[in-house]
């Protein structure tokens, strides 16, 4: 009996074994050999100087699982639409939108190792979607982020072409990381193009922008 | 004695003109990363962000009459500070967390050589 019960727990522990991590170690070796000569994953921030960051040929990706939403990056993986019209760190160059797409098993295993990838700095279910007043003044007039990044407005796209697109942020973006992003900038780029701006917004505004950000189409 | 002389001013010269154009490089390095986006690569205030949207023109740095007007304090600020701190739009933003005072003197100085001007 006692026999029974022991192997009955030892087969459910190698149940157990076999079907999770082994789905992410898979994420973890498609990411070695498709992704890393681009997007690096070892965290912290790498980057000291401006040449430091235009050496970079992709996004660092150490913080993804605090950035991204999952069912988001499944999909963008295999249909990977351009977030930014530009080539990434370039200010004339098209963005060709010849990022490599992957399988839809690839895909979801690259995502399970990304989604792994998280930051300390991200505390979770913070920021909830809201669009208050006081937000969409800041994010149109105050501090304008649509200088440099397109959103949606009324079915039409708005806004500057330096950063990435905020079209569909609410499927893309956890609020909990923009906010933690606006707040303490310097940990996830410490070189970058975007100004810090919780050098001039307290940290309810902050919030209040990324609650907003979180409810675009 | 004089060939001497002349070799050494020639050598610290060049030694000094390398470190001259070292600075100006970053200045342009700088500039071409935060300042290009809406000001221009040449500066003519026709960066990539300045679409239908964009509520202003920003400031076209080779127009020589307009810079003048403005004092190396000001353009300081406004790039630390933002466009409001002399009552100009908001969307030059405050960027005195970001860059450090050498790079803000640098800017400065490639500013007014992109205006091939000094305040009046």
């Amino acid at each position: 009996m006692r026999l029974l019960a022991v192997t009955v727990s030892l087969g459910t522990a190698l149940l157990v074994m076999t079907a999770t991590p082994g789905y992410a170690a898979g994420g973890d070796a498609i990411f070695k050999k498709s992704c890393a000569s681009c997007h690096y994953t070892d965290g912290p921030a790498k980057e000291k100087t401006i040449a430091d960051q235009l050496a970079k040929k992709g996004p660092e990706l150490w913080y993804a699982g605090s950035k991204f939403k999952k069912d988001w990056l499944v999909a963008w993986l295999q249909n990977p639409k351009p977030i930014r019209s530009l080539k990434y760190n370039s200010l004339t160059e098209a963005n060709k939108g010849d990022h490599p797409k992957q399988s839809a098993g690839d895909a979801a295993a690259t995502a399970d190792f990304l989604m792994g990838l998280t930051s300390p700095e991200v505390k979770a279910g913070v920021i909830a979607a809201k669009a208050s007043p006081q937000a969409k003044a800041i994010f149109g007039k105050k501090m304008p982020c649509g200088g440099c990044h397109e959103y949606s407005e009324k079915g039409e796209v708005r806004g500057g072409k330096s950063g990435p697109s905020l079209v569909g942020a609410s499927k893309r973006l956890n609020p909990d990381w923009v906010y933690a992003y606006l707040a303490n900038i310097k940990v996830f780029k410490p070189v970058r193009d975007m100004p810090d701006f919780a050098s001039v917004l307290n940290p309810k505004d902050l919030e209040g922008v990324a609650a907003y950000v979180a409810t675009f189409e | 004695m004089s060939r001497f002389v002349i070799v050494t001013a020639t050598v610290l010269g060049l030694a000094l003109g390398a470190v001259g154009s070292a600075q100006a490089a970053d200045a342009k390095q700088v500039y071409d990363f935060y300042c290009a986006q809406c000001h221009g690569v040449n500066g003519d205030g026709k960066g990539i962000n300045v679409t239908k949207d964009f509520a202003t023109d920003p400031r076209n740095f080779t127009v020589a009459a307009d810079m003048e007007k403005r004092s190396d304090e000001d353009i300081r600020g406004v790039i630390k500070d933002g466009g409001p701190s002399i009552s100009k739009s908001p969307l030059m933003p405050p960027w005195g967390s970001t860059l450090t005072a050498a790079e803000v003197d640098g800017l400065l100085a490639y500013i007014r050589k992109l205006c091939n001007c000094k305040a009046k």
